[in-house]
């Protein structure tokens, strides 16, 4: 880790140099990561490319400003959930009214049977995963975000707040409201039979 | 006993805050374990489908994708912009606070001043007393004008009418004044100037100190001795050739002086 370190310093310094080039080892190592976080925030594939392009284009222009001190690979994951934040945030309004007209409209009336293993269950559990997928579109997209980085990245308090340029209470809270809401959207799927 | 809130339970499942304390109420409290419970399995279900694999080559490609988006930087630039920058601003800074300190201690200063101005001014006042008393003055004496002066007062000693007192008058004052002048060009002369004038001036002074302190003031005898006696016509005369032969720069009002404290 140490020697990578290193390598990405020694790759940044020569990118200032004018070696445009040497940037491309930080691409290569780096896009993996920052393609997993993107698709876990965007849930797109096509978004989670995007943002992957942009924040490695956006850490290319800010160079400058990053300090020799910090860990490349950090950084460049803030920009990305940055960029993934701006992107979710951007097509908000859509994914809003599109849960609001599939899901509240049928409250109550998905039944789902939770124990007895058969065809139909097998059936309903493909509707239970786009109920999740909805019922994670329903969250705002900064709640979307801080509860990926939290529930799937593993991320602190801290980090969370870092990466999402948001105070930690914020992000705190912004976990605490994602998960009452994943709560609350889940349970309609818990109907007994 | 009071029971934990959600916040505090989700920031248990996930690892945050006073995890011992929570375990220990979650054991002792059966609502509060059956909530956790509830929580960690609802936590559970909340399943995302997995980034799907990207190729070996991926970083490659969007490196293809971008690179072309790229503008290499110049060199220099950027080493300039991560030191030269924060020095500069280190520099921008100190100077900010010299400008600061500098700014402060001026008007430290002045206040300090105007605090001393009254016992300045007091000083002041006696030394301008002192001098009051003691008074010097620096008169300049052109020459050419003196030796006009005391051509003019020849004359008028000449004609002078010594019953009428509106003529004798003035004719003292003006001898007091050219006096002190005739004194000022005595001391004055230099080895370069005209040989006659050292005796010429020394004539003068007699005859302006018997003119300025005749005791029981001037009148027809006096006046017609001092003539005669001072030889006031040749006197007259001589001053007359002195002033012909003044070179002309002493003859302008921009010519050598005399000058002298009295």
């Amino acid at each position: 880790m140490l020697r990578m370190d290193r390598d990405d310093h020694s790759a940044i310094q020569a990118v200032l140099a004018g070696d445009k080039e040497a940037y491309a080892p930080l691409v290569v190592r780096y896009s993996g990561r920052l393609f997993r976080v993107a698709f876990r925030i965007t849930g797109n594939e096509a978004d989670a490319e995007d943002v992957v392009q942009e924040a490695l284009l956006r850490g290319y222009r800010k160079l400058e400003s990053f300090e020799s001190r910090s860990d490349f690979g950090t950084w460049i994951y803030r920009i990305a959930v940055r960029c993934a934040l701006d992107r979710i945030g951007g097509s908000k309004v859509d994914e809003s009214s599109r849960i609001a007209e599939t899901t509240d409209g049928e409250q109550g009336s998905v039944q789902i049977a939770d124990q007895a293993a058969g065809p139909e269950r097998l059936l309903l559990s493909g509707e239970i995963g786009a109920m999740r997928d909805l019922a994670m579109r329903g969250l705002s997209p900064t709640e979307r975000t801080a509860f990926v980085l939290r529930h799937l990245e593993d991320r602190t308090t801290e980090e969370i707040a870092a990466a999402m340029g948001i105070p930690p209470n914020t992000a705190k809270q912004s976990v605490f409201r994602a998960v009452q809401k994943l709560r609350r959207r889940l349970a309609t799927l818990r109907v007994k039979v | 006993m009071k029971h934990l809130s959600e916040e505090e339970l989700i920031a248990q499942a996930y690892g945050e805050g006073d995890r011992a304390a929570v375990e220990r109420h979650v054991e002792a409290c059966a609502e509060c374990a059956t909530a956790y419970t509830a929580l960690t399995s609802d936590l559970a279900e909340v399943k995302f489908a997995e980034p799907p694999d990207r190729d070996n080559d991926y970083g490659e490609k969007v490196w293809e994708s971008i690179s072309g988006s790229l503008r290499a930087y110049e060199p220099g630039t950027g080493n300039w912009l991560r030191g030269g920058l924060w020095r500069g601003l280190s520099y921008a800074a100190a100077c900010a606070l010299l400008v600061a300190c500098a700014f402060i201690g001026g008007r430290l200063w002045e206040r300090k001043q105007a605090q001393n101005t009254p016992k300045i001014s007091a000083q002041t006042k006696q030394q301008q007393v002192a001098h009051v008393a003691q008074p010097g003055r620096v008169v300049v004496v052109i020459l050419s004008d003196h030796l006009d002066r005391s051509e003019r007062l020849l004359v008028e000693l000449k004609h002078a009418d010594g019953e009428s007192g509106e003529m004798v008058s003035p004719l003292r004052d003006e001898a007091r004044s050219l006096l002190a002048a005739n004194r000022i060009c005595r001391q004055n002369a230099r080895p370069g100037d005209d040989p006659a004038l050292p005796a010429l001036l020394g004539r003068l002074d007699h005859l302006l100190q018997e003119l300025a302190n005749q005791p029981g003031g001037l009148n027809v005898a006096t006046l017609t001795r001092l003539q005669k006696e001072m030889n006031a016509d040749g006197l007259l005369f001589e001053v007359r050739v002195l002033r012909s032969r003044l070179p002309a720069r002493q003859a302008t009002a921009a010519g050598r002086t005399k000058g002298d404290t009295i």
